[in-house]
C-alpha cells in the first residue's frame, strides 16, 4: 500500500513552504519533499567565522511594519508566522553609481521625498514622476483585481475602475515612462532597481516594475535580523506542527501522470507516493524534461518551455569585514554600482563576464564588524559559456576581485583591509543548492510574451497536466521574495480550487 | 482633457492588453516539439566539483613515520578527483565490525594533480588504527567531499605567508606547499613545523626539497622532546613568533587542539588581528564530563530508534556504537551535514556555527553534542 496524501509539494523553497502550510492550514493532508537538507532553497544563510552570511535575500518587499501593513505581511499573519519573524525596515531606497559618467543618485523613502529628490536631481520632471506615481496605484490596485478573479476580470469593471491600468498594461517599462514625457535622466534613475527583476526597461512589463518600486518606496522595504532562514523555518516548522509531513533529502525521481492527470510521485530513493494535486516549486525545464514519462508529456508543454528564456544567473561575493559601516564611512544599505544607467545598454553589457555590475547591501555585524553581500547577474549563459573544470576556481575567483573593484571604485571605500571572511558563489553553486537549469537565480527572463500580465492570463490554459500546478520563481509571478511568497498561497488556493471542483 | 494613451489610442491599447494571452499562446504554438534539453553546462559541473560520493581504490600506502601512514585514493567511479583547494579535506567511511564510521582528513597531496587524492593518517583512535593496520593496497573505500575553508585567498590573505603545523596538522600544508595557486599568489611563506623529536617530521624529505627548490619557501623545525644542533628546541612561543615576525602575515594553524589556544593566546597578546589569523577545523572536548548512561532517541525519515548514549560521548559516536546510519561529515560541529532538532532533553553542546533562527528552534550538531539527560532528537535519515 503506498501512501496517499491530497496534495504533494515537490521543493521547499519560499513558493513551496508557503503552498504546504497555506494547504495544510486548510486542512489538506500534504506531503512536502525537499531534495536538500533545510528549507529555504535559496532563502537561506550559512556561517563563516563570526559572520552569518543571508544567502539571497537583497530587501523583502511588501512586508511594512505593524502599522501599515503589506501584503506579505498580511499573508504572514494569516499564517500564524508573523509573530516570529524579526523585521527591519530600510530606512532610504537606493544610491546608484555610474561609473563610466561618473554619477551618483541617492533616493530617499516616500512617495514626496522621492519626486523632490528627482526634481533635484532632474528638473523638469515632477509632473511624470506624479504622473508614475498614480499610474502605479492604479495598476497596484487592478493587479489586485486581476488576482481576485484568478485572471478573468470583467472589462466593465476594468474599464470604469482602472481604465489607465489597461492602456499601460501592454508596454514596457521604457515605452510607458517616454510616453509620459519623462526625462531620460529621470527614467534611468527610477530604473535603477531593474536588476532585482532581471530584465531591461526595454523588455520588463511596466506594471511589474511598476507595482515592485511603488511598494519599495512606500511602503519601506525589510530585512531579517535572523536571515531569510528565519522564515523558511518557521514556514517548515508550522506546517510540520499542524501534522504536514516534510521529507528532506527526499527528492523527485519521477511524476506519475496517467490519461494526462497526475497520480503521483516517485522519489530518488524509490518509495511512491500517491495524490491528484501536485505544485511544484521547481523549473518546468526539469518537470517536462526530466521527470514525467516521455509520452505522458504534452506537445503544448515542451513548446511551451522551447520559447522561454532562462533569466540571469547569479554571483554572489559575500564579505565579513572586521569594520562597522560607520569606519568603513558606508551609511546606505543598497547600493547599485552600473557602468552607465542605460539598462539597455547594461544589460547587453551583462551578457559577458567581469562587467563589474553589481548590487550591494551592507549591514553591521555586531559592534565592531559588518557584512557586505555583493550580487551580480549574468545573461545569455555568459558563465557557463566560458567556465570548464579546468578553470572553475580562477573564474570564481577573478569575478569576485572584478565586482569588489568596482564597488571600490564607486564609493571610494577601501574593502581589502578589512575583509575577514569571503565565500564566493556562482552559478554552479546555486546549481548545487537549488538544482535549476544553469543554476539560475530568476526562472525565467521577463520579457515580451514571458511577462508578468501575459504569464497570469494565461495561467489556467497551461494546466497541460490535470493536477499539476507550479510555484516559485518559474511561475507566473515571476522571482523575488514577495512574489513567491505570495504566489505559494496563490497556487496552493487554486489547487484547493480543484478540489472542489472533483 | 486630452486622451491617456500609449499607442495610436486608447481603445487601442486596451485591446493590446485583452489580445495579450492569446499572443502568448501564438508564440508557444510556435514552439519547438522536440524533447527538452536536459543538460545543463552549471549543473554538470555542480556534479563534478560535489558527487554525492567517490568510490576509490587505495592505489598505494606510503610508511612515513613509525606511526603516520598515507594512502593515495584513485577514483573508481570518477575519471579524474574533484578540482580541490589546498587545505580542503575529505571525509573517510569505514567500516569495522559493522560500524560505519566517518571521520574527516586533510587532502595531502597537489591540487594540481588529481589523479589521485593523498591522505595522511597518524594512528590516534579506533579508525586511525584501523586503517593503518588493516586497510591494504587495492581495498576499496567511499569518500565525501572534498569540503573545507582552511584554504588560502589572494583577495583575502596577505601576500606573505605563515604556516604553522604541530604532529600531523601538518598535511593540509603538504598541499599547499605543492599548488601552484599558492605559490604563485604569495611573496614568501615560512612553515613552522613542531613535532616531538626527529622522526615524527612527517614530509621532511619532501618539504625540504620543495624549499630547496623554491627561494619564496622558508622551513623552521621545532622538536620539543629532543635537543639537537641541527634543529630549534621547544614549543612555538612568543619569542619564536616574534623573531621570524608577524607583521602583515596571514597565519595558518593545523595542529593539536591545545596548540591552538595556545598559539591563538600568543598572537592576542602580540595584538594580531582575527582577520590574519586561520585554524583547522577543530572542537574541544568538554571537560568534566562522567560516564552516565542514558537513552538517545533519534526520529528519522521512516523510523524512529532508540540506544544508549552517555554524557562523555557525542550523540553522534553513540549511534555510531549503535551501527546507526548519521548524517556527519565533517565531526566538529562546524559543516552543518548532521543539523538535527532536538526534541527535547538536556545537552551540551557547542552552537557557535548553528544559525540564529535554528538556535530559537533547538537545532544542534549532534557530533559536538553531550547527552546530560535522556534526549530525543529528530535528523532526515533514511
Amino acid at each position: 500500500m503506498h501512501r496517499e496524501f491530497d496534495a504533494i509539494v515537490i521543493g521547499a523553497g519560499n513558493g513551496g513552504l508557503v503552498a504546504a502550510l497555506t494547504l495544510q492550514k486548510q486542512g489538506k493532508k500534504v506531503l512536502l519533499l525537499e531534495k536538500g537538507r533545510v528549507p529555504g532553497g535559496f532563502a537561506t544563510s550559512f556561517i563563516r567565522g563570526r559572520f552569518e552570511f543571508e544567502a539571497s535575500l537583497h530587501e523583502l518587499c511588501e512586508y511594512g511594519t505593524a502599522e501599515n501593513k503589506g501584503e506579505v505581511y498580511e499573508l504572514f499573519e494569516n499564517l500564524g508566522i508573523a509573530q516570529k519573524i524579526h523585521a527591519k525596515v530600510v530606512p532610504e531606497t537606493f544610491a546608484v553609481y555610474a561609473l563610466k559618467t561618473n554619477e551618483f543618485y541617492e533616493m530617499p523613502m516616500g512617495e514626496e521625498a522621492f519626486i523632490a529628490k528627482m526634481e533635484e536631481y532632474v528638473p523638469g520632471s515632477k509632473e511624470s514622476m506624479q504622473t508614475f506615481f498614480s499610474l502605479c496605484r492604479e495598476v497596484k490596485e487592478a493587479l489586485k483585481y486581476l488576482n481576485e478573479t484568478k485572471g478573468h476580470p470583467e472589462t466593465e469593471v476594468l474599464m470604469s475602475k482602472y481604465p489607465r491600468f489597461m492602456v499601460v498594461a501592454p508596454y514596457s517599462l521604457l515605452t510607458v515612462l517616454k510616453k509620459i514625457g519623462m526625462p531620460k535622466k529621470a527614467i534611468q534613475i527610477l530604473s535603477t532597481y531593474w536588476t532585482y527583476l532581471g530584465s531591461p526597461a526595454s523588455k520588463l512589463s511596466f506594471c511589474h516594475y511598476a507595482s515592485m518600486i511603488y511598494s519599495y518606496i512606500t511602503k519601506g522595504p525589510v530585512t531579517l535580523e535572523n536571515r531569510s532562514h528565519e522564515v523558511s523555518l518557521t514556514l517548515s516548522e508550522e506546517f510540520a506542527s499542524l501534522g504536514g509531513v516534510v521529507k528532506y533529502l527526499t527528492g523527485v525521481k519521477e511524476i506519475l501522470v496517467e490519461n494526462g492527470e497526475v497520480t503521483g510521485v516517485i522519489t530518488q530513493d524509490n518509495q511512491k507516493f500517491l495524490t491528484k494535486h501536485i505544485i511544484a516549486n521547481i523549473s518546468p525545464n526539469e518537470v517536462y524534461g526530466k521527470m514525467i514519462e516521455k509520452e505522458n508529456v504534452p506537445v503544448k508543454a515542451k513548446k511551451l518551455v522551447s520559447q522561454r528564456t532562462l533569466g540571469a544567473q547569479g554571483v554572489c561575493v559575500y564579505l565579513g569585514l572586521n569594520k562597522t559601516k560607520e569606519q568603513l564611512g558606508l551609511s546606505k544599505y543598497a547600493y547599485f554600482v552600473y557602468e552607465t544607467l542605460d539598462s539597455d545598454v547594461e544589460f547587453k553589457r551583462m551578457h559577458s563576464l567581469y562587467n563589474g555590475n553589481l548590487a550591494a547591501t551592507i549591514t553591521d555585524n555586531g559592534e565592531d564588524s559588518s557584512i557586505l553581500c555583493l550580487t551580480s547577474l549574468l545573461f545569455g549563459n555568459a558563465f557557463s559559456r566560458e567556465v570548464t573544470k579546468e578553470n572553475y576556481f580562477a573564474i570564481k575567483e577573478q569575478l569576485a576581485e572584478d565586482l569588489i573593484t568596482s564597488f571600490e571604485k564607486a564609493t571610494h571605500v577601501s574593502l581589502r583591509d578589512a575583509i575577514e571572511e569571503i565565500e564566493i558563489a556562482t552559478p554552479v553553486t546555486f546549481a548545487r543548492y537549488g538544482g535549476h537549469p544553469e543554476g539560475t537565480i530568476y526562472g525565467y527572463l521577463a520579457s515580451g510574451s514571458d511577462n508578468l500580465l501575459p504569464r497570469v492570463m494565461n495561467e489556467e490554459k497551461e494546466v497541460y497536466i490535470k493536477g499539476l500546478r507550479f510555484c516559485g520563481g518559474f511561475s507566473s509571478r515571476l522571482l523575488g521574495y514577495s512574489s513567491t511568497y505570495i504566489n505559494g498561497r496563490d497556487e496552493a488556493m487554486k489547487t484547493i480550487g480543484d478540489m472542489k471542483n472533483e | 482633457m486630452s486622451e491617456f494613451k500609449i499607442g495610436w489610442n486608447a481603445k487601442m491599447d486596451m485591446l493590446k492588453f485583452k489580445n495579450l494571452g492569446e499572443e502568448r499562446e501564438k508564440i508557444i504554438a510556435e514552439g519547438s516539439s522536440k524533447d527538452l534539453e536536459t543538460i545543463y553546462k552549471s549543473n554538470t559541473l555542480a556534479n563534478l566539483l560535489h558527487p554525492k560520493g567517490i568510490k576509490v581504490k587505495v592505489s598505494k600506502i606510503v610508511k612515513e613515520t613509525d606511526n603516520t601512514k598515507s594512502f593515495y585514493l584513485e577514483p573508481m567511479s570518477l575519471n579524474a578527483m574533484p578540482p580541490f583547494m589546498a587545505g580542503e579535506y575529505i571525509t573517510v567511511l569505514v567500516k569495522i565490525d559493522n560500524r560505519i564510521y566517518k571521520r574527516p582528513y586533510s587532502i595531502s597531496s597537489s591540487p594540481d594533480n588529481l589523479s589521485y587524492y593523498r591522505i595522511t593518517i597518524k594512528q590516534e583512535g579506533v579508525v586511525s588504527t584501523y586503517m593503518l593496520k588493516e586497510i591494504a593496497e587495492g581495498d576499496i573505500l567511499n569518500i565525501l567531499g572534498p569540503f573545507g575553508h582552511f584554504t588560502y585567498s589572494k583577495i583575502r590573505d596577505q601576500k606573505d605567508v605563515l604556516l604553522i603545523a604541530g604532529g600531523s596538522g601538518i598535511t593540509p600544508f603538504m598541499s599547499y606547499l605543492q599548488s601552484s595557486y599558492f605559490l604563485k599568489n604569495i611573496n614568501s611563506v615560512t612553515l613552522l613545523y613542531g613535532a616531538k623529536n626527529e622522526f615524527e617530521l612527517i614530509f621532511k624529505k619532501e618539504i625540504d626539497a620543495i624549499a630547496s627548490q623554491n627561494p619564496k619557501v622558508k622551513v623552521a623545525y621545532i622538536l620539543s622532546e629532543e635537543k639537537r644542533s641541527d634543529y630549534e628546541y621547544g614549543f612555538i612561543d612568543e619569542e619564536k613568533l616574534r623573531r621570524i615576525g608577524l607583521e602583515n602575515k596571514s597565519i595558518f594553524l593545523s595542529g593539536p587542539v591545545p596548540m591552538y589556544f595556545y598559539i591563538s593566546e600568543t598572537l592576542k597578546k602580540l595584538d594580531i588581528p582575527n582577520k590574519y589569523i586561520r585554524h583547522e577545523i577543530f572542537t574541544e572536548t568538554p571537560e568534566n564530563l562522567e560516564n552516565k548512561q542514558f537513552t538517545l532517541t533519534v526520529k528519522m525519515l521512516d523510523k524512529t530508534i532508540t540506544i544508549p548514549c552517555q554524557e562523555n560521548e557525542t550523540l553522534i559516536t553513540s549511534m555510531e556504537k549503535a551501527r546507526a546510519k548519521t548524517l556527519v561529515h565533517c565531526t566538529v560541529g562546524i559543516c552543518g551535514f548532521c543539523r538535527s532538532k532536538l526534541l527535547s532533553g538536556e545537552v551540551k553542546t557547542d552552537n557557535s556555527h548553528i544559525r540564529m533562527a535554528d538556535k530559537e528552534e533547538n537545532y544542534i550538531h549532534p557530533c559536538v553534542t553531550y547527552p546530560l539527560s535522556d534526549v530525543v532528537i529528530e535528523v532526515p535519515i533514511k
